[in-house]
Parts: C-alpha cells; structure tokens; sequence
C-alpha cells in the first residue's frame, strides 16, 4: 500500500492550536521534554526544537509498557479462572518524535507479531499518530547515519515537521493515518513547496557514518570468539540502563505475582540481557555467566540476529545507551571496531 | 600525569600487580574506567576533574579478581581512587570483601570534580559529595600524587533538599518518594556502580520466594528502594555513584544521605572512614541507643 506525500506548510501557532484541540478531546499527547517525552497537559509546555538532543529515554514504554498486566487469575481448590486485561487503546499523539525513535515502533513491530502477535503491543501502537521533528544537531554518541537512518529521515513518521522559519513549519504527510489525523485541521494547512523544505533537509549537518552495518554483520559471523569481547566485559557493569532507555530493545519476563492464595495476575516486565540471571537456567547452569558474552550477545543481536530474522538492524542509532552508560561504554565505538 | 603513568608501568612491569584499575580520557570532558594489565598501556591513563567513576566497584567483579591469580602466585590489584573513593575501599576491606595487602591504592590530592560529564569544572558543576567533603586528602593509600588545591565553595543544594523534607508530614514526604520511584524502571544501575552492592545474588534477583516484586510499579519500586536504603545504612560512604547512574534522576543519594545522618547520630559511626573500627552492624556496643529498636 503506498501513499503518496503531500507537502503542507503550517504556521507554529497554527499546530499549538493543533495540539489543544488533541489535548482537549482526551487524547495523550507526548512531546520531548528536558528528560523525557512528557505528556503535554498545557501546550505552552511545547518546545518543538530541532536542535535538541534525544531525551535520556524513548517513547517506547507508551507502546510497551515497562510493567503491565497481561491477565488476572483466581484460584479455588478445584479450578483456575482467567480474567482478561482491558487493554487501553487510547490514541497518542507524539508531536516532535525524534528521527532516531519515529522508526523504533516499525522496528519492533516484527518482534511483536513474530511467533505470536502480541496483542497488547498490537492495540496500542495502532492508537499512535507519530509526528517527527527533522534534527538538526548531533553530538558525538549520535550514529542514526550507520545504521540506514538520518538525522531527516521520514521512516516511520505519519506526519513529519521541517522548520521553514521561526513560525513555520512544512509538514508532510507521510501516510494514511497522517492524512487521516490531519484532516479535520485542514483549515490550518496551506499548500507547500516541497523543493524550498527539500532544500532545508539537505542544509542539514548530519552526523559521519562510523561504520558499514554490512561489514559489521559479517564480521559478527566469524568473531564470536573474539579477545575484543573480554576487553568490554572487564568494564562493563552488568546494568540495564543501556537496553531500558533504547528505543528498541523489548526483552521481557513474564511473572505471576499473587495478591494472595485465591487472586493474582501476570505481568510483563522490561528484562535486560546484561543482567547476570538474564539467562540462568534452573539447572543452575548459565550459558551466558560472564560479563563478555553478555555484551556479546547485545550487538550481535542488535547488528547480526535481528537482522537475520527480520532484515532490519535493532538500533536507531539515537546514542542513548552511550550518554547514559555509567561506565561511558560507547556501543558506536565498540560496533566500529567490530573489524579485523 | 607523566608519574601516574611511569608508577602504574613499573608496577606492571615489577609484576607488583595483576592490573591497574583506572581512568583514561574519551572526550575533552569525560572518562571512562580502564582496567589494565598490559603495561604499554598504562598511557592512557588520566586524573582529573573528570574522574567521576567510583572503580571501587571493579574490587569484588569475579572476572576482575581472576586476574589476580596466575600460575604460581596471587598479585594485587592496583586502583587508582580518589580520596572519597577510598572510603569504599574501606569499607569493604572491614567487611572482608578484599584484603588491605591485596590493594595497591594509588589516590590524589582532590579539590573534587564535576557533578556530570561535559560540565565545567566550577562552584556551580561541583558534584554534591565535593560541596560537602571533608577528605580532601586520602585516608589510606599506597602512592599519592598530585597538589593540594582548594576546592570551589557552593552551596549546599542536597542538604537544603533534606532539611526541606524533614519539615514535611509524613504523607507529603511519602508523596514525594512516590512520584520519585514511580520513575524508577528497575535496570539496577543503581545497584551495579554501588561498590557496597557487591551481593553475588541480590534479594531483588531471588525468585523462589519472591521477597521483592520485579514489577516496576508502585509497590516494587518501594519495596526496591526501601530495601536497597536500609541495606546501605551504616555502609554508604556517600559517594553519590548511584544518583549519577539513575536514568531517571531519581536523587537516590538523598535517602542514603539521610540515613547516614541517622547512623552519625545515634552511633557516631561514619562509614568507610578506620581500618582500626569494626563495621556498624558488625559491632555490638552495650552503650549503644535501643531507640532504634522498633
């Protein structure tokens, strides 16, 4: 199915508008803040600034929540009664997604509907308008440009914003559901030119490419017994920050807490393959006990396993697992000098 | 930083250790820990305001203490620590995580240092533990380097933040550490870069029985940090790794702050502070306060 773009201006006050009426009609509306995409209860809250760094988290717990229940159960002596979780398929609106997240939900799409299609993911990612924000600055963690991405990149955006001036913004509309989101605000839309946006997106500084994924996948292949591995796991802590604030990562642990013996209910919970017991088996063995194998794991999963299964590479490249790293591991770094 | 470096070679070379556990430089304004054991290396490391890493954590990783053993002997471990950081040394030293012969100290005069990467290094950067330290030369150490500088003066914010709290009622400070911990999303970086956190299997990661909910919800982000306060009551040394790791910015620091307060008072105990004391749980005093006994 594709869609032809369609290239509108709006004026700053114009899409504030905008954004009330989303606000006011109930709907979430999520906007990057200093820290993190905060939901916008008044929209002077609202900064819209191309050249802000990515918040130190993604929007990713709004699609897959950090802990949800999936069912509620009851108990008697004689019988176990399954009681099914309402899930809130509220819409979301995410105004000014960042280039490096506006692909991550396409991303994960392939993990949630692999072996089994996770309805809850399913229900709420369908509610998500996504309007992204071109960028306009990088610093030196940011790589969005090796991993198949830019920092102007329209993937995975319903609508995309370009700043023409300090009042306007071009925006595109980039798919079905953009058209179909943007509709009953045609007021506020003028036709655009699309050369006079195009040439602002090619302004753009954008950050060097660090490293060729092809080449990073092969030599996964072949290194997995690799010294470089040990280097890393010498240093590296065994946290989860880098896989909580990545926009794409989505392990999870399924477990029963029980409110008492006759009622509980199951939970979904975030899961980082860097903590020690992530694979630990009952038998006590634990295929992946050092630290080294660990961090192994993670790039091979993102640049190689992923990539194997769904053709797709498990990284935006927004940088945040490097920012954040309280041992400052650079994953950009590492996966550069995944070559002999 | 030319003697930093000749020292941690010839120790190297000398075979006086297994490793050097420092920092080296990544960009202009920050570092990162390094851990080495070929001496040629030894020339990426640095000290600097920048040095914000608390390596006292990397004494009691297993994979670090392997390197310890080789064929026919056991060698030490050389760490580079700032003077706040050798009170973690300390402390685990008391509690019997490492021995003090098998720890080559290598600590600096410190006029402290940034509160995060890429700051500047002024009153109003300072990281929380400076505005407050009173050691600003090491306690105990193997070679010292570096000369004594003052250190910028500021306010203390954290402080302030404390007394803030105590003049709350109950329920409005609970309501505080509500909406704090219903940030928290459970990746235990708090718990990793704590260098008193050195449990081999942690309370949170025990499964049968659950003691503590793995759910980042209400109730197990409290039973999490309830638990991770009182078992670092007595033990925190204060160096604020914790606060820094948060990706939350859950100001952790503040609650270990207080109860290090709380343990001053009634023990004049400080933790990390005399090889010559026994730990605080680990000592029973019949002079001691029974108010704490609920």
């Amino acid at each position: 199915m594709s869609f032809k773009m369609e290239e509108k201006i709006i004026s700053k006050d114009d899409l504030l508008k905008l954004c009330g009426d989303v606000i006011a009609k109930g709907h979430t509306l999520l906007a990057p803040g200093i820290a993190e995409y905060e939901q916008v209860k008044d929209v002077s809250q609202i900064r819209l600034d191309s050249s802000a760094l990515p918040t130190k988290t993604s929007y990713k717990s709004y699609v897959f929540p950090k802990a949800e229940p999936i069912l509620y159960y009851k108990r008697s002596k004689s019988d176990v009664q399954l009681i099914d979780v309402d899930v809130n398929g509220k819409k979301i609106v995410v105004l000014g997604a960042k280039p490096c997240d506006t692909n991550s939900i396409n991303i994960l799409k392939h993990l949630f509907n692999w072996d089994y299609e996770d309805e809850f993911f399913n229900l709420r990612q369908k509610h998500f308008v996504i309007i992204g924000l071109m960028c306009s600055s990088f610093d030196e963690y940011c790589f969005c440009t090796s991993v198949g991405s830019s920092p102007v990149s329209e993937e995975g955006s319903d609508l995309f914003l370009i700043p023409i001036n300090e009042d306007k913004f071009a925006l595109r509309i980039i798919t079905e559901k953009g058209k179909e989101f943007i509709e009953p605000y045609s007021e506020f839309l003028k036709d655009g030119d699309e050369a006079k946006s195009n040439a602002v997106l090619e302004s753009i500084k954008k950050p060097e490419v660090a490293f060729d994924s092809k080449q990073v996948h092969e030599w996964l292949g072949d290194n997995f017994e690799n010294p470089k591995w040990e280097g890393i796991g010498n240093v590296c802590l065994s946290c989860a920050q880098c896989a909580f604030v990545c926009p794409v990562c989505h392990c999870f642990d399924l477990v029963d807490e029980d409110y008492s013996y006759s009622e509980g209910r199951r939970m979904k919970n975030w899961d980082g393959c860097q903590f020690g017991h992530f694979t630990l088996h009952a038998s006590g063995h634990n295929p992946r006990d050092i630290q080294s194998k660990r961090y192994r794991q993670r790039v091979n999963h993102k640049f190689r396993y992923y990539v194997d299964k769904f053709g797709e590479i498990l990284c935006t490249g927004c940088g945040r697992c490097s920012r954040g790293c309280p041992v400052s591991i650079d994953i950009k770094e590492i996966v550069s000098n995944c070559k002999d | 930083m030319d003697e930093l470096r000749n020292y941690a070679r010839e120790l190297l070379e000398k075979e006086e250790v297994a490793a050097v556990i420092g920092y080296q430089q990544v960009t202009e304004k920050r570092t990162k820990p390094i851990v080495i054991t070929d001496p040629a290396e030894t020339s990426r490391l640095v000290f600097n305001e920048y040095c914000l890493n608390n390596l006292a954590v990397y004494l009691t990783k297993a994979r670090i203490r392997s390197l310890m053993r080789t064929k026919d002997k056991t060698m030490k471990l050389a760490i580079v620590a700032k003077p706040c950081d050798v009170h973690s040394i300390v402390a685990l030293i008391q509690e019997n995580q490492i021995h003090r012969n098998d720890v080559h100290i290598i600590s600096f005069n410190c006029h402290g240092v940034v509160k995060d990467f890429g700051c500047d290094f002024n009153g109003d950067n300072l990281a929380a533990k400076c505005i407050k330290c009173e050691t600003h030369k090491p306690l105990y150490f193997d070679k010292i380097f570096g000369e004594e500088k003052q250190t910028p003066k500021a306010g203390d914010a954290s402080l302030e933040k404390i007394n803030e709290l105590e003049k709350l009622n109950s329920k409005e400070r609970f309501e505080f550490f509500k909406s704090e911990f219903d940030k928290c999303i459970k990746c235990y970086a708090c718990r990793a870069v704590c260098p008193l956190c050195y449990c081999q299997r942690c309370i949170t990661d025990k499964a049968i029985p659950r003691w503590i909910e793995s759910s980042s919800h209400q109730r197990g982000n409290f039973s999490w940090n309830i638990v991770r306060a009182f078992h670092l009551s007595g033990r925190c040394t204060g160096c604020g790794e914790c606060d820094r790791a948060c990706p939350m910015d859950i100001p952790l620091s503040l609650i270990n702050r207080r109860m290090a307060m709380e343990v001053k008072d009634l023990f004049s105990f400080v933790s990390g502070r005399s090889l010559e004391t026994p730990t605080l749980v680990g000592n029973f005093d019949k002079k001691d306060s029974d108010e704490i006994f609920m």
